[in-house]
């Protein structure tokens, strides 16, 4: 298991079900962490940094080696869509559980995949690729392109993902900052600085197809996922199926991103992003080679186990699911340790108490545990809280039952945003585009006012002093945090995975 | 039963009073059921469960879906005044510097360019003043609470 946290915990749970012992890797930062005890063996790697350690391609083919996998499962981030690894772990006589090099790198580089999809006859987004390696040559280039691809442009990364190394430019006179700081971001995340355009279409949904591809010629869609909301480029609330999708629609980008798949050979699970214009009009975005965050929706609605498949076709195996049947309908919120009302900026903190939220049609994948400490060390995303219900309007009802029952104290979480967005009118309407925060707090988010219980609040904290429940406080938390004044930053972007 | 906390407007101090089992403040009503459960009859009617934890010095409190920090100021301690340093709420690594020692800045001015959390944040200045001392240069490490720079 090449990856950590949340997704690793996925991943060795499914290894478990299906008999196959397992090996997780882990940095000594992580030692401890809920995923290492999911598995049979641990390898603890060398090294302080991230570089050193989830992402030391050698060392980790080493630990694979060492134990005596036979696999090698990336997740997602980390070295999930680096082709020379996914070369590398072959190379080595281990199974890579994901396509192909080829194929990661064909869909890897945003430039090669949109020319390869043109060719497959499916859909792009208008715009330009500009292959200038060369800092001013490409920077003269890309100003050039943008007069014709025309404003508000999207500036992104050729080897980008996740909103790193991307920019929107409304304003011809910001662009060459744009253009620069894109590049200078996709230089430190991804040691490629080559950017491309196209167009933004505003309005638009962002909706992608789940696909599955097997060693024996088959190649299927699960239906769609929406995953619209999105705070600078990243998905904070998905769902399955979109509310706006009709089965045509749905068969028609179904097979657009089959034919997206079978055009570069694909093998194993895999998702085809899409923009949806108010117009009806679908374009390819990009194809993620790998499991995806928000997977879990789609297994909810389908009944399809996307990451027991993937460990099936890596082992030659047919897959196992039959034709598409949708059931219901699924919706994902992720929990990050942010402080929504202050530009989204990660926190970090002891997890004093974190209680999750129960009861049926309720599923929680997450990474940590009561007792754990947030550090600054990965990503800030906590948990994925994800609900089922019979239909949509059910599902909401029960996702904001379960954000009002989710308790994480010690450290600051988006639980309210998530609460507070159940209730926006676009997201109880389904008309949700991937503007729709912007839109709806264009000056950021607050928590609505609520002094009453804000003074309840301080009767429990006062009486809860009085009574000293602080010393029998079972999790050990004894750090004092110095909260102090309002913060100077704000975030800009975030750059890794 | 008096507690000092902090809030917004300065020090807040609350007195507490207790009939028989039950806490009250404002009108408000607390309970506590067995094994540290609170129990609150708010002053409109509604009632709801709270947990709590203390972390430091400030207790988090969830009640109705909805997270509260209160800082608990203990008696004696003197409140952390703001100096006008800029100061790193987590630790991370300086990408640029923006200004110079002796520079005149605006409210709002972005002054340095910080990589925490794996994103990156600008910060700017708090109020109009005069860049007096810059603590890092480009790439150096900087803890939590380090001082990144002065403005007077």
């Amino acid at each position: 298991m090449a990856n950590r946290g949340e997704i690793a915990c996925r991943i060795l749970r499914a290894c478990r079900e299906a008999g196959h012992p397992s090996v997780a890797i882990c940095a000594s930062n992580d030692a401890g962490s809920m995923f290492t005890e999911m598995a049979d063996q641990v390898v603890l790697l060398n090294g302080e940094t991230i570089a050193e350690t989830y992402l030391d391609q050698e060392q980790i083919i080493q630990a694979a080696k060492d134990t005596g996998a036979t696999a090698i499962h990336p997740g997602f981030g980390f070295l999930s869509e680096r082709a020379e690894f996914a070369n590398a772990v072959q190379s080595a006589g281990l199974t890579w559980i994901g396509p192909s090099a080829l194929a990661i790198e064909k869909m890897g580089d945003k430039m090669t995949a949109r020319q390869t999809m043109r060719a497959a006859g499916v859909p792009v987004i208008p715009g330009e690729e500009v292959e200038e390696v060369d800092e001013t040559k490409a920077l003269d280039a890309l100003r050039e392109a943008s007069t014709r691809v025309g404003y508000p442009l999207l500036l992104k990364a050729s080897s980008g993902g996740g909103g790193k190394g991307m920019r929107a430019v409304h304003d011809p006179a910001d662009f060459d900052q744009a253009a620069a700081g894109a590049r200078r971001e996709a230089v430190t995340a991804f040691g490629d600085g080559r950017i491309y355009i196209e167009r933004l279409l505003s309005g638009s949904k962002h909706i992608e197809i789940q696909v599955l591809a097997d060693q024996h010629g088959r190649t299927i869609h699960l239906g769609e996922r929406e995953c619209s909301v999105q705070r600078r480029h990243q998905k904070v609330f998905e769902e399955a199926p979109g509310p706006t999708m009709n089965p045509e629609l749905r068969e028609a980008m179904g097979q657009a991103a089959v034919a997206a798949a079978e055009a570069v050979n694909y093998v194993g699970a895999g998702t085809v992003e899409f923009l949806l214009a108010p117009s009806g009009e679908f374009f390819f975005l990009e194809m993620n080679t790998r499991i995806q965050v928000e997977h879990p929706v789609t297994e909810m609605v389908t009944g399809v186990d996307i990451v027991r498949e993937q460990l099936r076709i890596a082992d030659g195996e047919p897959m196992s699911c039959g034709d598409l049947m949708l059931r219901g309908h699924a919706i994902e919120v992720r929990l990050y340790a942010e402080d929504a009302a202050n530009g989204f900026l990660p926190s970090i903190g002891p997890l004093a108490v974190f209680r999750p939220p129960e009861g049926p049609g309720i599923r929680l994948d997450t990474g940590v545990r009561e007792g754990d400490d947030v550090t600054p060390n990965y990503d800030p995303m906590l948990a994925k809280l994800i609900v089922w219900a019979p239909s949509r309007h059910e599902a909401l009802q029960k996702m904001r039952r379960a954000l009002d029952e989710f308790v994480v104290l010690g450290t600051t979480t988006n639980i309210e945003f998530l609460r507070d967005l159940c209730d926006a009118s676009p997201v109880v309407n389904g008309s949700t585009t991937t503007t729709t925060i912007d839109e709806l707090w264009p000056n950021g988010w607050n928590p609505p006012a609520a002094p009453l219980l804000e003074e309840a609040a301080l009767l429990a904290a006062a009486s809860a002093e009085t009574l000293g429940l602080h010393r029998h406080q079972t999790n050990g938390v004894a750090a004092s945090t110095n909260n102090g004044p309002v913060s100077p930053f704000t975030t800009v972007q975030r750059r890794f995975p | 039963m008096q507690h000092t906390f902090a809030s917004k407007e300065g020090p807040l101090e609350v007195s507490l009073t207790k009939i028989a089992e039950t806490f009250v403040l404002e009108g408000h009503e607390l309970r506590q059921h067995n094994r540290g459960r609170l129990h609150l009859t708010l002053r409109d009617g509604r009632t709801c469960l709270a947990h709590t934890a203390k972390v430091g010095d400030v207790w988090w409190v969830h009640l109705n879906g909805r997270t509260y920090k209160w800082e608990r100021i203990e008696p004696g301690s003197t409140g952390a005044e703001d100096e006008g340093g800029l100061v790193a709420p987590m630790p991370g690594k300086v990408l640029e510097v923006l200004v110079s020692e002796g520079d005149n800045v605006v409210a709002g001015a972005p002054l340095m360019v910080l990589e925490a959390m794996k994103m990156e944040h600008r910060i700017v200045a708090s109020n109009d003043g005069t860049v007096t001392n810059i603590h890092f240069n480009a790439g150096d490490q900087v803890a939590q609470g380090a001082t990144l720079l002065d403005l007077e």
